[in-house]
């Protein structure tokens, strides 16, 4: 399902280019809950974010069912991103002048495959299923971080992508409320078969996924 | 494209603050130049009858007239010499502008006032006259025609009613305001058709009759100077290339003040253009702020699988949305401001011999229109660059806030 091969990125920087991610090849079959670990810095977020189509990695391939993301043209790729791929960033990723209820229906209005009236009730579900059902009609600014990150997560889910990535979700929430976001990714991952790449802290939680990748310094270690 | 207005609304109506000063700062800006193009406008019409009334800038007779001359050329004085009426045509000299010919006889015994009473008649070209005309007062409804007459302000009857002009029945078509100078007061205006008309007439109290009367002659012409050219000059042109004529040139501070007055409008003109250019830069750096701003947002919508078109045409609706509310508040403010000082304005412009005449309906409503849609434009391009080189950036780039 997902195949990187020699994937490498690196900036440019003022102390000279820096090697983010070098050579990382790994494989997740369709349907698998994959877990990347590895300390701050080490090129999680880089990796993620190269998998996901939203950096042009320096070196090397992304394949997800076969299409090679990088080779696709901007529109292509953008259609890919869309439909394929549903990205849970690491820090707040709502658009602030949106109402929650549109925040999550965004990507499917972008893709105008669906009647608005699917969309809008599939979000509200969604939305529903997060805990929030009492706030379609609120604004980020309104509710917590524990709450908003439930919501780009229910905005993630909204095209029924085949590939979930969540980029330490739960990173700046408090234990119970890491649990209740992880069990609700790992459900999605069981019941709808949504491949499932997480980058986390917790090891309890890595622990049970079917694949470990542990990143150092921009490379996978075993 | 409903998707993206939807969104560009949104992002004005959450970011009160911010869209509120932006419209401001385009309103101001369209507003002055609506207003001060009508303005200008407006003025520069009303130039173009206030300047008249000045009078002309020189005034070529025969050699030998006795010339009376008096602050304002507006009518050249009764004579018995006459000069062809093509004589400065023919010449073609740079230096001149308007050419007014004149036919003027003073006669005794016309009929008109009371029976010892001179009075000057007065022929002109309606097509060419710039002296005369621009001071009817009121007028008859309709065009001067043959037969019609135009009285100075001294002299007083009805409008539409008969005069008799030895014998021959005229009538009074218009009148003139007062001008303080004495033949224009006194006087009474025609064309060259009607002033010849009565060369029989004339002639019937003995002799040929007046030579100014005969076809193609002229008593003298009423020149007003080119743009940028002295009196000095065309007065060394006329003399070198026309003899047997003298050149008298009127009060040369008028002369100044008209010329100083086209510049005037031409420096607002300038004042105007700058200002829009002003606006424009204002608001594409504005924009270029704005966008650098909200870099996360932009690259959360290319995250979630907005095309790179999207994501400009968001940016260029909510750019337009703003600037084209800011171009019609700018033209409603621009009407009450007119409206507000319209008495203040048209008292001062009549005081100093101006009547105010606004900008017609049409040409009005075409400014506006213009204004509204440069704002819009104005929005259109500023954010067309910064959010294009926005949307090329990876959207990981973007979300993290760099570059
Ligand atoms: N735009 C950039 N310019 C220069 N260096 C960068 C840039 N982005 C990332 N890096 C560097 O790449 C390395 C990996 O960063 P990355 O964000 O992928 O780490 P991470 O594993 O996600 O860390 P964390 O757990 O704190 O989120 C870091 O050393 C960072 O300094
Ligand atoms: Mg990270």
């Amino acid at each position: 399902m997902l195949a990187c091969r020699q994937l490498g990125k690196s900036y440019a920087t003022e102390r000279g280019v820096v090697a983010a991610v070098a050579g990382v090849d790994l494989e997740v079959p369709a349907g698998q809950f994959a877990a990347i670990i590895g300390r701050s810095g080490s090129g999680k977020s880089t990796l993620m974010a190269m998998i996901g189509g939203l950096s042009r990695p320096s070196t090397g391939t992304v394949k997800i069912d076969g299409t090679d993301l990088w080779q696709l043209s901007e529109n292509a790729l953008a259609a890919f991103r869309n439909e394929k791929i549903g990205y849970v960033f690491q820090f707040a990723s709502l658009l602030p002048t949106l109402r929650l209820i549109d925040n999550v229906t965004l990507p499917a209005m972008l893709g105008r495959r669906r009647p608005e009236a699917d969309i809008l009730t599939r979000a509200g579900r969604l939305l529903e299923r997060m805990g929030l059902g009492a706030y379609l009609d609120a604004y980020p600014a309104e509710i917590s971080a524990g709450e908003q990150r439930r919501v780009a997560i229910a905005r993630a889910l909204i095209n029924d992508p085949e590939l979930l990535l969540a980029d330490e979700p739960t990173s700046d929430l408090d234990e119970q409320t890491e649990i209740e976001i992880m069990d609700e990714l790992l459900t999605i991952n069981r019941e709808v078969g949504t491949t499932l790449v997480l980058v986390t802290h917790n090891l309890a939680l890595a622990g049970r996924a079917q694949q470990i990748f542990h990143i150092a310094n921009g490379a996978i270690v075993t | 494209m409903r998707l993206l207005t939807g969104l560009a609304l949104q992002n004005l109506g959450r970011r009160k603050a911010r869209s509120f000063l932006l419209v401001a700062a385009v309103a101001i800006g369209s507003g002055i130049v609506f207003t001060g193009a009508t303005l200008m406008r407006s003025i520069d019409d009303s130039m173009a009858v206030g300047f008249s009334r000045l009078g002309a800038d020189m005034m070529v007779v025969p050699d030998g007239t006795l010339t009376n001359i008096t602050a304002a050329l507006l009518t050249v004085e009764p004579t018995d010499l006459v000069l062809d009426a093509d004589t400065l045509d023919k010449a073609r000299l740079a230096s001149l502008g308007r050419v007014a010919p004149q036919k003027i006889v003073r006669v005794e015994h016309s009929g008109i006032g009371n029976h010892h009473e001179s009075a000057d008649l007065i022929g002109f070209d309606p097509a060419r006259d710039f002296t005369i005309q621009p001071w009817l007062r009121e007028r008859l409804n309709r065009e001067l025609k043959p037969g019609d007459v135009i009285l100075g302000a001294g002299r007083d009857a009805p409008l539409g009613s008969q005069l008799l002009i030895f014998g021959k029945p005229h009538v009074v078509y218009g009148k003139l305001g007062r001008t303080g100078v004495g033949t224009h007061e006194r006087g009474v205006f025609m064309s060259f058709a009607t002033l010849e008309a009565l060369a029989g007439a004339m002639s019937h109290h003995g002799g040929p009759g007046p030579a100014a009367l005969a076809r193609g002659k002229v008593t003298g012409f009423l020149v007003e100077l080119a743009p940028g050219a002295t009196a000095l000059q065309a007065r060394f042109a006329i003399l070198s290339a026309v003899k047997g004529v003298k050149v008298v040139t009127g009060d040369s501070a008028l002369s100044g003040i008209r010329q100083g007055l086209a510049a005037l409008l031409d420096g607002m003109l300038a004042l105007v253009v700058l200002m829009f250019a002003s606006t424009a830069v204002m608001v594409s750096v504005l924009f270029s702020a704005i966008i650098t701003e909200r870099r996360t947002e932009l690259g959360l919508l290319k995250a979630i699988g907005a095309r790179r078109s999207q994501m400009v045409g968001m940016m260029i609706v909510e750019a337009m949305i703003a600037t084209g509310v800011g171009g019609v508040l700018g033209v409603a403010l621009g009407v009450l401001v007119m409206h507000l000082y319209e008495r203040s304005l048209v008292y001062y412009l009549e005081n100093i011999g101006v009547p105010f005449i606004w900008l017609d309906l049409p040409r009005t409503v075409a400014f506006a229109a213009a204004a509204i849609v440069l704002a819009a434009a104005i929005g259109a391009l500023g954010a067309l660059y910064p959010a294009w080189r926005a949307s090329r950036r990876d959207a990981y780039d973007l979300v993290r806030g760099e570059g």
